[in-house]
């Protein structure tokens, strides 16, 4: 009994019980981060082709993605358990899915054969098959060639080399009808109201004719050009057998890359995957976001963060200074202090709510009406943008920034403070120059907190702001540089549209868990940047030696 | 032996050398920290120029309380109450036409715990005449010079003006702190048991700065050292219960008490 009683008394259950909450907590956050990892990391390297033989007779080509057990009804209405394997066939344009369960018991023989191909369409997903025949203009090279596969790589560069033409061509057409269209406009815009002067719908008129005249040359210039490549393009083809064995024509230019995996040597896959990662990092997204890259919603998330983290910290550290050093400590003032930490729980789609409400409408509505009264009816700030966005989530970050420099604030030795008034120093040189310097390094644990809150909040950015596809970036070379009206993409959402809104989700899943570790790994990327100039500051302020 | 404390109150007494010039002149201050807790009552005293005057008596006495009253510093504390009349140069330093920040500029003060702010060296003591407007790099770096050099610490800091002063020893970062007091080129420089967290070595050296600056400046320290202020004063307060028992002579006091209280507590039966 006493011995029991010592046991007890001694707290050595309490080290297992606090032990065991430490290591659940710690294990479940590493199995979360290691799923991610595993499977995001997984997502770009090549796999290798299977070929199926059914036992039917029917063949499938394609990469194997999973295998389980099953559950199969038989006749007698019982369950039997089936082994079967979940191949990626592609082919989406004409299987009309990317994937096919096939049981094991069904399957004669399997192998990966040497020359298959999967060839990345611009559109569709990805083709497997194997290469028939190239035709590059008039030549036509079939399977006599043993360079095959080089001509097909030689037809692949030609055309992805038209279509950056093609790209060029179009931006330079678009940029030379912009004046047209935008005197055009102007023209609709008077059309609608009925009291006008005929004389300026006259100049208008006149100026259109003038621009159309001038251009004219250029335009039809320009568009012969890309009429030529268009028709180059089609004469660029590639003849690939399927599975079945039927003959299918790709036009060269439908395809982005082709590459033979199971010829491929361990060194040459590596070196494919680290280039799919670079494009997954600069590249646009394509397919609606399913494939391609997520540059544009990498640029939004921390362009978003960035301006958030400049609204919020001034304004977090103002409140949290004139809280503790200037006002007069009381009931009302707890009463301040407790609402704002409590700001802090609520949920994060009222924030959104508020946004929409507050700053879009009224806010972004009345910038429109005073200063964009050219642009309407169509909004320019009175709908979700980034700014509003930052806005949104600088309100929704502000308590923490408020608590961790209150927190600083407390941690300021109360001698330092009189030692500069003593010295004759208001109170407004003490907290600049005394106060301030030493609660640097909470200021930025709090700027910590709020960037990694702000970057993983997606409910109140989706109705702010956030889009699915943006048209363009909201900072680039065209003035005013920084377009805060404008709608972006941000990781945490473009998980959630890939992952749950896509058409074709399962063949995105890669794409979610991919995107869903750099989204992680810009949170740590930036908190490490904020802890790196933290542990600076605190090496130049650490407190005495004695 | 039992203390006759009504008896030794109000019999505070005043030091009236004529060849002493006051400095600090203080008349019936009361003060409360709250309402009914009275920690001075009824103080008068007066300080003379260039001299060491120091403040004795146990915990909670009331010595750091008037301490703190001569630069107004227990302004800050919220809930206070202070009456009677506090002079310094002959200004009634609780009217309302004194500005705090030049009041405390002319009285420097150096605290118990050493507080260099989290600057560099040159800053730190530079800090109080920017403050008070002085911008001119060439004379600033004087004021630094000479500053340093009172407190006892340039030659150990001339070749590191520029790096932190949090990597200063403890008793360097006292001088440090006194030396930035001195920058203001203050009259009266008030102490607040400056040596209290030093080791001996450190506090041998605070004490010889003390006595190198009593020519100059006005010195009230207030110590739980009675050796201390022994060392360094040259006269001595001995303070209980918020009264001020005995003012004499550091040595008159210290070899022949008037008040019995005053040697029961320096011969330590007692505090």
């Amino acid at each position: 009994m006493n011995r029991i009683k010592t046991f007890w008394k001694k707290g050595d259950p309490y080290i297992l019980f606090t032990g065991a909450g430490l290591i659940f907590s710690l294990g479940m956050v590493l199995l979360m981060l290691g799923i991610i990892i595993f499977n995001g990391m997984d997502a770009f390297w090549p796999k290798n082709i299977s070929e199926y033989q059914l036992k039917d007779g029917s063949k499938f080509l394609g990469e194997i993605w999973d295998t389980k057990k099953d559950y199969l009804l038989k006749p007698d209405s019982t369950y039997g358990v089936v082994e079967e394997v979940k191949v990626k066939t592609g082919n989406r344009d004409i299987y009309g899915s990317d994937f096919k369960w096939l049981y094991h018991k069904d399957i004669k023989t399997s192998n990966e054969p040497q020359e298959a191909v999967c060839f990345e369409r611009w559109e569709y997903g990805n083709f497997y098959g194997f290469i028939n025949a190239v035709s590059i203009f008039d030549k036509r090279y079939t399977f006599q060639n043993k360079d095959l596969i080089e001509k097909a790589n030689e037809a692949l560069a030609k055309t992805l080399d038209n279509r950056n033409k093609e790209e060029n061509i179009e931006k330079k057409l678009n940029d030379l009808m912009r004046p047209l269209s935008e005197v055009q406009r102007e023209l609709s815009l008077i059309d609608i109201n009925e009291n006008v002067n005929k004389i300026k719908v006259e100049k208008l008129n006149k100026k259109a004719e003038e621009l159309q005249n001038k251009i004219e040359k250029a335009y039809t210039k320009l568009s012969n050009d890309l009429t030529k490549l268009k028709e180059e393009d089609s004469q660029i083809i590639v003849s690939v057998t399927i599975a079945d064995g039927t003959n299918i024509d790709v036009p060269m230019s439908k395809v982005l890359r082709l590459y033979q995996p199971n010829k491929m040597s361990t060194i040459s896959k590596s070196f494919f995957y680290v280039k799919k990662v670079w494009e997954f990092l600069i590249a646009d997204p394509r397919e609606s976001n399913t494939e391609g890259g997520v540059f544009p919603a990498i640029f939004g998330t921390v362009i978003m963060v960035l301006l958030m983290s400049i609204v919020v910290v001034p304004f977090g550290v103002a409140a949290a200074i004139y809280l503790n050093e200037y006002a007069k400590q009381g009931f009302l003032i707890r009463m301040i202090r407790l609402s704002v930490v409590n700001l802090a729980g609520v949920p994060s789609i009222v924030f959104g709510i508020f946004g929409l409400g507050f700053f879009i409408y009224i806010i972004g509505g009345t910038i429109d009406q005073l200063f964009f009264t050219s642009e309407l009816p169509s909004p320019t700030f009175g709908t979700g943008g980034i700014l509003w966005a930052s806005l949104t989530l600088a309100l929704l970050t502000l308590p923490v920034v408020v608590v961790a420099t209150e927190e600083g604030l407390l941690a300021v030795p109360k001698e330092n403070k009189q030692g500069a008034l003593a010295l004759g120093a208001t109170k407004w040189q003490m907290i600049r120059k005394v106060v301030l310097p030493s609660i640097m390094p909470g200021i930025l644990t709090g700027m910590i907190l709020a960037i990694s809150r702000g970057a993983g909040e997606v409910a109140p950015l989706m109705i702010t702001g956030v889009v699915k596809l943006a048209p363009a970036l909201p900072f680039d070379l065209s003035f005013p540089f920084l377009h805060l009206d404008r709608k972006f993409m941000h990781l945490g959402f473009h998980i959630y549209d890939v992952g749950f809104q896509s058409p074709n989700v399962e063949a995105a899943l890669p794409m979610v868990y991919t995107t869903a570790f750099l989204l992680v790994l810009i949170v740590v990327t930036l908190n490490l940047v904020a802890i790196y100039f933290r542990n600076n500051l605190r090496n130049k302020y650490k407190s005495s030696t004695f | 032996m039992k203390i006759n404390i009504e008896q030794a109150l109000g019999k505070n007494v005043k030091v009236t050398d004529k060849k002493l010039v006051t400095v600090i002149r203080t008349n019936k201050v009361n003060f409360y920290y709250t309402r009914d807790k009275k920690t001075l009552d009824n103080i008068n005293i007066t300080i003379s120029e260039k001299k060491v005057t120091a403040f004795i008596g146990p915990s909670g006495c009331g010595k750091s309380t008037l301490l703190r009253c001569f630069n107004r510093m227990n302004d800050l504390i919220p809930g206070i109450k202070m009456t009677g009349k506090i002079e310094i140069e002959g200004n009634d330093i609780y009217s309302p036409d004194v500005k705090l920040e030049d009041l405390r500029k002319k009285i420097g003060m150096v605290f118990q715990k050493s507080n260099p702010f989290p600057m560099t060296i040159w800053e730190n003591v530079a800090f109080g005449p920017k403050v008070n407007g002085i911008t001119s790099k060439s004379d600033l770096d004087e004021i630094v010079e000479f500053s340093l050099t009172q407190g006892d610490l340039w030659k150990e800091v001339k070749d590191r003006l520029n790096s932190s002063a949090m990597d200063l020893s403890g008793g360097q970062q006292q001088r440090l702190c006194i030396a930035r007091a001195l920058a203001n080129k203050p009259d009266i420089i008030l102490m607040d048991e400056p040596a209290s967290s030093l080791d001996p070595i450190s506090t041998n050296k605070i004490e010889e700065t003390i006595s190198e600056l009593k020519n100059n400046y006005t010195i009230v320290i207030v110590t739980h050292n009675m050796q201390q202020a022994a060392r360094v004063s040259e006269y001595t307060a001995f303070m209980m219960t918020g009264n001020i028992i005995e003012f004499n002579e550091t040595s008159a006091l210290f070899t022949n008490p008037k008040e019995k209280l005053t040697e029961d507590y320096i011969t330590g039966r007692f505090g």
